[in-house]
């Protein structure tokens, strides 16, 4: 990272900063001015300081409930993938599927969540099931219509080029569906989080999070249901700056104007960097990018 | 005679609403620069699909060095108004995507690349992503994937169309010395007529829908050509003599 980088960075940095101490003071505020009880709302310091005595308790859950997060995600995001790579190499997939994967949103995921432990029980995979459900719906939509957006002209430029389908499609259209991948990702992340929550709300044999804030909540323990909500929103929103992070380091082009990995003649063509120029470094060809001089 | 480079022999392509194009006979031989220029709407691109393999023409045949490649694809290079480069591949990764969707891309191949594009004035952008490119800089970067193909034919469909005018013509200069170089064979549709004489040897008129050959126009100007050859008596003679052409099918089109 270079020194305007980490400027840039740090300045992002500082402001979210900012943001969450303006949205603890807007809190604060309000509590003040509604002349709020505690136990109707506490201030954020009691939730964050509740978290904070009580981690050794909170741990264990939180790290049920991110497995969850995170494995549902996973599986959701691969399969919302296939199913986007299925229905747009074969339109008649396309036809039978798509209905289906709309209905499938139209169900009310928390209606839904009560029969799916009937027929699963009680344990890990209702939970995933709902996770997933959540997830691969944005990032199916989405790299199909990445797919299908495409221009025709490119297409027929790879046929002249004489291309064979295989090739065609790892050089062509697998590569263009990462922009929207990470735009049906950064979605799914945020989602994925509630998923889980719904999920061990019915289903759960497991402690999490989800079960945690339900007892808290019917024991009136107002600071803890607080401090859970706080935990769950730092999962949420780190799940989607963990896929602004991959999508930043997979789709490098649409930051950079140069690749990292370079390619140069014997030397005489070096430009910038001050690296000692390689004979031949072969240049990244699809967005891999370990390479020396990185 | 030696067997034309290219040789378009009695094409016709027909599609639901009739004729696009009706009894084409063109010949380019090697190393010839011809330009087709005609109405919208006459057929010239449905010619180059035809030629590249992309569409069966509805009649006659498209041969190679007299071999019949008809329908068969992989044979030319071809350049459209759309740079048409892949945002995820740099310079030289774009200009290789032949070799890659051929087969697999060697160092050689990336190698030629670097020092194709570094002699034609990309040196400074090997590794640059096309985001970073002008339009004309982008527009010399597909020609150089057109070149990287080691097929010397080459079908350049109004590739420098979406280009201001000063843009233009330095690619049309820029474009005669990388010709004059390589020695390419080239077949090159354009709506300028001034941009058609300047380049090539010849020109070929088109009347409007079906397009036909209405005239074939040599261009004597001998080469290499400069900014000065814009403004001859002779250039000026010659677009006369198409514009004429053109204008002519233009009107008894709407006459009829």
């Amino acid at each position: 990272m270079n020194r305007n980088a980490l400027r840039t960075w740090s300045a992002n940095l500082g402001l979210a900063v900012l943001a969450v101490a303006l949205l603890f003071g807007i809190w604060n505020a309000v509590i003040l001015i509604g002349n709020l009880k505690p136990y109707v709302l506490p201030t954020p310091q009691s939730a964050v300081s509740q978290v904070i005595d009580n981690w050794h308790t909170l741990q264990p859950l939180t790290w049920q409930t991110v497995k969850e997060t995170v494995e549902g995600f996973f599986i959701g995001a691969i399969v919302g993938f296939v199913l986007a790579i299925l229905m747009s190499a074969y339109k008649p997939v396309q036809r039978l599927i798509y209905p289906v994967l709309i209905t499938s949103q139209a169900v009310p995921i928390v209606a839904i969540a009560a029969p799916l432990v009937i027929i699963f029980g009680f344990g890990m995979l209702p939970k995933l099931l709902i996770v997933t459900w959540i997830v691969f719906f944005p990032v199916a939509v989405n790299v199909l219509d990445g797919l299908a957006h495409i221009d025709a002209d490119l297409i027929n430029l790879s046929h002249v080029l004489g291309a064979t389908r295989t090739r065609e499609f790892v050089h062509i259209r697998l590569p263009a569906t990462l922009t929207p991948l990470f735009s049906g990702l950064k979605i799914g992340a945020t989602y994925a989080v509630t998923g889980a929550v719904i999920g061990e709300w019915t289903a759960s044999a497991n402690q999490g999070l989800g079960t945690y804030l339900l007892s808290a909540n019917s024991s009136l323990n107002v600071p803890a249901v607080f401090g859970a909500v706080m935990l769950l929103t730092v999962i949420g929103v780190a799940s989607f700056v963990l896929v602004g992070v991959a999508e930043g380091l997979t789709t490098p082009w649409r930051r950079r104007s140069t690749a990292r990995r370079r390619i140069r003649l014997s030397g005489d063509l070096t430009s910038g960097g001050g690296e000692e120029p390689t004979p031949l470094a072969l240049s990244s060809t699809s967005g891999s990018m370990k390479g020396p001089q990185q | 005679m030696a067997e034309p480079r290219l040789r378009i022999d009695d094409v016709s392509c027909a599609f639901d609403h009739g004729n696009v194009i009706e009894s084409i006979d063109l010949d380019v031989g090697r190393g010839e620069f011809v330009s087709i220029v005609g109405p919208s709407g006459s057929g010239k691109s449905t010619l180059f699909n035809i030629v590249s393999g992309l569409i069966r023409p509805t009649a006659g045949r498209v041969l190679l060095d007299g071999q019949d490649v008809t329908g068969e694809r992989g044979h030319v290079g071809y350049m459209l108004q759309k740079d048409l480069l892949l945002p995820w591949r740099t310079v030289v990764g774009n200009i290789v995507l032949g070799a890659a969707l051929r087969g697999s891309v060697k160092r050689a191949d990336r190698v030629r690349a670097a020092e194709l594009a570094t002699r034609y004035g990309l040196g400074e952008f090997l590794n640059h992503y096309p985001r970073a490119l002008s339009g004309g800089m982008r527009q010399r970067v597909a020609f150089m994937r057109t070149l990287a193909l080691e097929s010397d034919l080459l079908l350049l469909d109004e590739p420098f169309g979406a280009l201001d005018a000063q843009t233009r013509l330095e690619m049309q200069m820029w474009l005669l010395s990388v010709c004059q170089d390589v020695g390419a064979t080239i077949l090159f549709i354009t709506h300028d007529v001034d941009e058609a004489i300047f380049l090539s040897d010849r020109v070929v008129v088109f009347t409007g829908r079906p397009g036909r050959i209405a005239a074939d126009l040599p261009i004597r100007t001998p080469r290499p050509r400069g900014l000065d050859d814009l403004t001859t008596p002779e250039f000026i003679e010659r677009k006369r003599e198409a514009l004429a052409l053109l204008h002519r099918h233009e009107y008894t089109r709407t006459e009829a």
